[in-house]
């Protein structure tokens, strides 16, 4: 989004627009109201018992005329007591905090040095960091598992944050960030006599605020969303992330608790939508920053 | 702290060899090293052990003997059973991508369009977020969403129907005609929005001096369409196919969790390649081998349709996707 919203843009303004403007977002409002029906329908449903979920016919939108006070939070203690989703919570916190810290650390000192220093093979290897961009790692998804239990890392938290350290995308958006960050205030610190490391730390990290913020925010969307390699790596139910955790729910043959299920569904979903809300900005320039220059 | 101006300054010859040079370059070497440790055990390593593997026999953690090609022959034409699934999974996985650039980049590239042309931010910002929001949330939980709309008695759509007069007891995830659009269904709710961002963003670059212009010179919007804008969104449409594609080539989440059971559809109808992976790699057979076979036939099917795409597209100048 160019620009910040200007506070003369209000209400006032509708009457400005033309009859085809206004026909034309309502009409997209309105594709807007069904094209978010489906969480609508999944927040109202978790706060319902696992009976009303399936009424048939199934409740549409008397829901919104429904008294507030058939709400329970029954589904939620039911995931949270029989299902301990609130320990899957936090795995699943763990395995996204610290893969961004070290998607951050691996990938901001691999910009740096692609960005201001130079070296032999520098752009080689560069293109090389794009290259691999493109590649499709779930196709690996069999020796990617054999080469996680030879280091032993099977069943191990590690397994999910050490590979998603690598990102390419990332060292690409950090460097080039770091290429528009004026020379000058390195070339200074280097006169005083101050280490790369220090440089990188003191200077560059708190001047690449934005880029680190966009960047965190990508990753946070990949790691809170994985599901494949969590459900292979892990083994032990103490371990479990949210998507994992609502596989084992949902493998129940006989009387699956979809109460529950969609109880810790909405938990899941909820987390990464109020983060969109306050970063809104980040999300959007994250994904779009590998585009435009 | 002494002035850096105190000594007398020597003028080096640019020499490429120079101490600074060395150090310089020992501590960049020192700087990229962890991303190309992590990158050589988890990304090369792997493609490595993934063809070491494919020539093998392994089952489950055993190394196995090597056996050559016999694998990828097996898959490709050798083994009636093995190249039956194989071909049936690419055909399924290549349906899945038509249908999903078929529905999914236009449909973003009209909501992209017309959300441009809203001249008030705020409700431009809402309507943005509204679309993106199936982006955010977790394929698993999506899958499982959807998957009780389509359930036959009490699922939404079929009470819909219903409401509509329309024949409301398909029974949708039981058919094996329908497997297939479910998939591109579910995907185009969850990723319309996603490309419709890159689609905005890419628009909101143009110049809106040249639509100035064309319309001073009297151009029809149609012509302004194909003229100015199509051009010019040309990196964002490449990108946007060529990165949708490779996601659709490797879907797996959706396909596995839609359909009750990890049944990939009535009769396993819509088993996609990775689900195919997964199901002789992590099945009750482990066959490690032959499932690290099938994942580099598909590693070199997805490269090749990037190629061609990017090919066919042109390669832009800033989408190095």
């Amino acid at each position: 989004m160019s620009g910040k919203a200007k506070k003369s843009e209000n209400i006032s303004k509708l009457g400005r627009l033309t009859p085809i403007q206004l026909v034309g977002i309502t009409i997209l409002c309105i594709i807007a109201a069904f094209y978010l029906y489906p969480l609508f329908w999944m927040f109202d449903s978790s706060f319902r018992p696992a009976t009303d979920i399936f009424q048939f016919p199934p409740v549409l939108f008397q829901h919104f005329f429904k008294a507030i006070q058939d709400y329970s939070l029954q589904s939620f203690k039911t995931a949270i007591v029989d299902w301990n989703v609130l320990l899957s919570f936090l795995m699943s916190v763990i395995v996204t905090v610290g893969g961004i810290l070290g998607t951050l650390l691996v990938c901001s000192l691999c910009a740096y040095a692609f960005a201001y220093l130079e070296f032999p093979g520098r752009s080689g290897l560069f293109i090389l960091i794009l290259g691999t961009m493109m590649l499709p790692a779930t196709t690996m998804v069999v020796p990617f598992y054999k080469v996680i239990s030879t280091l032993g890392l099977s069943d191990n938290l590690l397994a999910l944050i050490l590979p998603a350290a690598m990102s390419a995308f990332g060292v690409f958006l950090l460097r080039q960030f770091y290429i528009k960050i004026p020379r000058a205030l390195m070339e200074s610190a280097r006169i005083d006599g101050a280490s790369h490391i220090r440089i990188w730390w003191n200077v560059i990290i708190p001047l690449s605020r934005p880029a680190l913020a966009a960047l965190s925010i990508v990753q946070f969307r990949t790691l809170w969303n994985d599901f494949l390699n969590p459900m292979i790596i892990l083994k032990s139910d103490t371990l479990f992330t949210l998507p994992v955790k609502i596989q084992v729910m949902d493998s129940q043959h006989f009387n699956k608790p979809y109460d529950a299920i969609i109880a810790t569904g909405f938990l899941t979903a909820l987390v990464p939508m109020i983060f969109f809300m306050i970063f809104q900005r980040q999300f959007i320039e994250g994904l779009t920053g590998g585009m435009k220059e | 702290m002494v002035s850096s101006n105190a000594r007398p300054r020597v003028r080096r010859k640019k020499n490429p060899i120079s101490f600074m040079a060395i150090k310089d370059a020992a501590n960049a070497y020192g700087m990229i090293a962890p991303f190309f440790i992590l990158l050589g055990v988890f990304s090369f390593y792997v493609f490595y052990s993934g063809f070491r593997m494919s020539v093998s026999d392994a089952q489950g953690i055993s190394a196995g003997d090597y056996i050559g090609f016999q694998n990828y022959k097996d898959l490709l034409y050798a083994d009636e059973f093995a190249s039956a699934e194989f071909w049936r999974a690419v055909k399924v996985t290549f349906k899945f991508m038509f249908g999903c650039l078929a529905t999914q980049v236009p449909a973003a590239f009209l909501l992209a369009f017309v959300l441009n042309q809203i001249p008030l931010l705020r409700i431009r910002v809402i309507l943005r977020s509204a679309f993106f929001l199936p982006v955010l949330i977790n394929t698993v939980v999506i899958s499982i969403l959807f998957r009780m709309f389509f359930l036959r008695d009490t699922g939404i759509i079929n009470h819909v129907l219903g409401l509509l007069h329309l024949p409301n007891n398909i029974d949708w995830l039981m058919n094996s005609e329908w497997a297939l659009t479910l998939l591109v269904i579910v995907s185009f709710w969850q990723w319309t929005g996603f490309h419709m961002v890159y689609f905005l963003s890419q628009l909101q670059t143009i110049d809106p001096t040249l639509y100035e212009a064309a319309r001073l010179d009297g151009a029809s919007p149609v012509k302004v369409l194909f003229r100015i804008t199509l051009p010019l969104m040309r990196p964002a449409i490449t990108f946007v196919m060529v990165t949708s594609a490779i996601g659709c080539l490797q879907m797996f989440d959706m396909v596995f969790i839609l359909f009750p059971n990890a049944s990939y559809g009535p009769g396993g109808v819509a088993k996609t390649l990775v689900a195919y992976i997964y199901d002789q790699g992590f099945s009750q057979e482990f066959l490690t081998g032959f499932a690290s076979a099938i994942g580099w036939l598909t590693f070199l099917i997805i490269m090749l349709v990037s190629l061609l795409q990017l090919k066919m597209l042109g390669l832009g100048k800033h989408d190095e996707a």
